[in-house]
C-alpha cells in the first residue's frame, strides 16, 4: 500500500498520510463491502481514490507541489526501492510524474506493482480492453519520453 | 504467423503472448523494430525495480490512534448534533467553549442529583441501610455478569458457525471465497483488538457495543459463506 501511495504521491509523508486515511475508511466502511471484488481490490480502490484527493488538495497549495526530487526533503531518508538506481529507472520515476492521472494508475499498477488487467480493471472500474490500451499509451508516452533524453543524452 | 513492421504498436497494445512471440521473432531479423522492443521492454524492467519498501514504525501506532479517536468521535458529534442541528457549523474554539460550559453545567446538575438519589450510609447507620447500599453495588455487578454471560454464549454460537463454515471457506478457490477470508481475518483482528481493551474496562458499554457490532457484522458474513457455499 505504502509503494503505491510513494509512487501516486511523491513523498512519504503524503504516502503514509493516504494509508493511514485509507485504512480508516476501511474499518468505518467494511459492513459496506459485499464481496462484489476482492478485498485487496476494494482497499486499493479507496487508497488510490485518497491518493488523488490527497494530490488534488496538495495542488491547491503551490508550496506543496513538486515531488521530492532529492534525498531528505521532509527530513525523512527516501524510501529505498527495490532495484538498482540506474539512469533508466530514474529517468522512468520523472516521466512517470508527467503522465496524465489515469495512464500513470495504470502504468503503476501493471508494471510496478504486478496487478493483472483483470485486477486493474476491477480496482478502477474500467474494462481489462480499456486497461490494456491505457497501459499501451502510457507505455508509448514515457517511450517518447525517453527517446528525448536520450537523444538529449540524459540517460 | 507472418509479422510485419506495421503490426508492432497493434501487437504491443493487444499483449497476446503468440503474437509478442512472432515479433520477437520478426525482431530478430528488423533493426527498426528490434530497437523499439528493447526500449519497450527495458521500461518494464526499469518499472520493476520501483516498487518502494521504507520502515514506518510510528505508521500503526498511528492509525490505532486515529481508529480509537474515530470510535468515539461520532458519539459526541452526534449527541450535540441532535440538541442543536447549527453544532458541526460551528467553529472548533466555539465548539470547546461551548462543551466547556456543557460540562460544567452537567457536573453541577449532577452533584445536585447524585445528592438526592445516592444512598448514604450516614455514620452510624443501620445494619438494615447498609445491608440495601451492599445489595445495591451487587446488582451492578450481578447485571454485568448476567451481560457477560449472554455475550460468551452468542459469540460461541458465532465461533461455531466460524467451525462450520471454515472447511467450505478453505476448499473454495473462488474469488468471492477469497474475499470473505480476506474479510473475516480483518474482523477477527478487530475482535481481539477490542476484546483485549475490554477486559481492561468490562464496565465499559461502548466498548460492548463495539464488539458486539463486530460479532454481528462476522454473523453476517460466515452465513454469506454458508449460503454461497450451499448454492454451489
Amino acid at each position: 500500500m505504502k509503494s503505491i501511495a510513494y509512487n501516486l504521491l511523491g513523498n512519504t509523508t503524503d504516502a503514509e498520510d493516504a494509508v493511514q486515511e485509507t485504512f480508516l475508511k476501511v474499518f468505518r466502511n467494511i459492513a459496506g463491502f459485499k464481496g462484489d471484488s476482492s478485498f485487496s481490490t476494494w482497499v486499493t480502490r479507496i487508497l488510490i481514490n485518497n491518493c488523488y484527493d490527497l494530490r488534488r488538495r496538495r495542488m491547491r497549495r503551490p508550496e506543496m507541489t513538486e515531488l521530492e526530487e532529492g534525498p531528505g526533503m521532509d527530513g525523512m531518508e527516501l524510501p529505498r526501492a527495490s532495484g538498482t538506481d540506474h539512469p533508466l529507472r530514474m529517468m522512468l520515476e520523472r516521466s512517470m510524474a508527467r503522465l496524465g492521472e489515469r495512464n500513470r494508475t495504470v502504468f503503476l499498477l501493471f508494471e510496478i506493482e504486478g496487478l493483472s488487467h483483470a485486477e486493474i480493471a476491477a480496482t478502477l472500474g474500467i474494462s481489462e480492453a480499456s486497461s490494456k490500451n491505457t497501459l499501451f499509451q502510457a507505455k508509448r508516452e514515457l517511450r517518447r519520453m525517453l527517446g528525448e533524453s536520450r537523444k538529449a543524452g540524459a540517460v | 504467423m507472418n509479422v510485419e513492421c506495421r503490426d508492432l504498436e497493434r501487437i504491443l497494445r493487444d499483449e497476446e503472448p503468440e503474437e509478442l512471440k512472432a515479433l520477437a521473432a520478426h525482431a530478430e531479423t528488423c533493426a527498426a523494430c528490434r530497437e523499439e522492443l528493447e526500449l519497450w521492454n527495458e521500461i518494464s524492467v526499469a518499472a520493476r525495480g520501483m516498487q518502494r519498501r521504507w520502515e514506518s514504525p510510528l505508521l500503526w501506532p498511528s492509525i490505532r490512534r486515529a481508529l480509537q479517536q474515530e470510535a468515539q468521535a461520532p458519539r459526541r458529534a452526534g449527541w450535540l448534533g441532535r440538541i442543536w442541528p447549527g453544532w458541526a457549523a460551528t467553529t472548533a474554539s466555539w465548539q470547546m467553549a461551548v462543551a466547556a460550559l456543557v460540562l460544567v453545567a452537567l457536573s453541577g446538575v449532577s452533584v445536585v442529583l447524585l445528592r438526592e438519589t445516592e444512598p448514604t450510609v450516614p455514620t452510624g447507620a443501620s445494619l438494615e441501610q447498609i445491608q440495601k447500599r451492599e445489595q445495591q453495588r451487587l446488582l451492578t455487578e450481578q447485571a454485568l455478569r448476567e451481560i457477560e454471560s449472554a455475550e460468551a454464549e452468542y459469540m460461541g454460537k458465532i465461533d461455531r458457525l466460524a467451525q462450520l463454515a471454515g472447511p467450505k471457506l478453505e476448499q473454495s478457490n473462488s474469488a468471492l471465497m477469497a474475499s470473505y477470508r480476506e474479510k473475516l481475518v480483518v474482523l477477527d483482528a478487530a475482535i481481539a483488538e477490542i476484546r483485549a481493551n475490554v477486559e481492561q474496562n468490562r464496565f465499559n458499554a461502548y466498548l460492548r457495543n463495539e464488539l458486539l457490532s463486530v460479532y454481528q457484522e462476522k454473523q453476517r458474513t460466515l452465513q454469506a459463506v454458508m449460503s454461497e457455499a450451499e448454492q454451489r
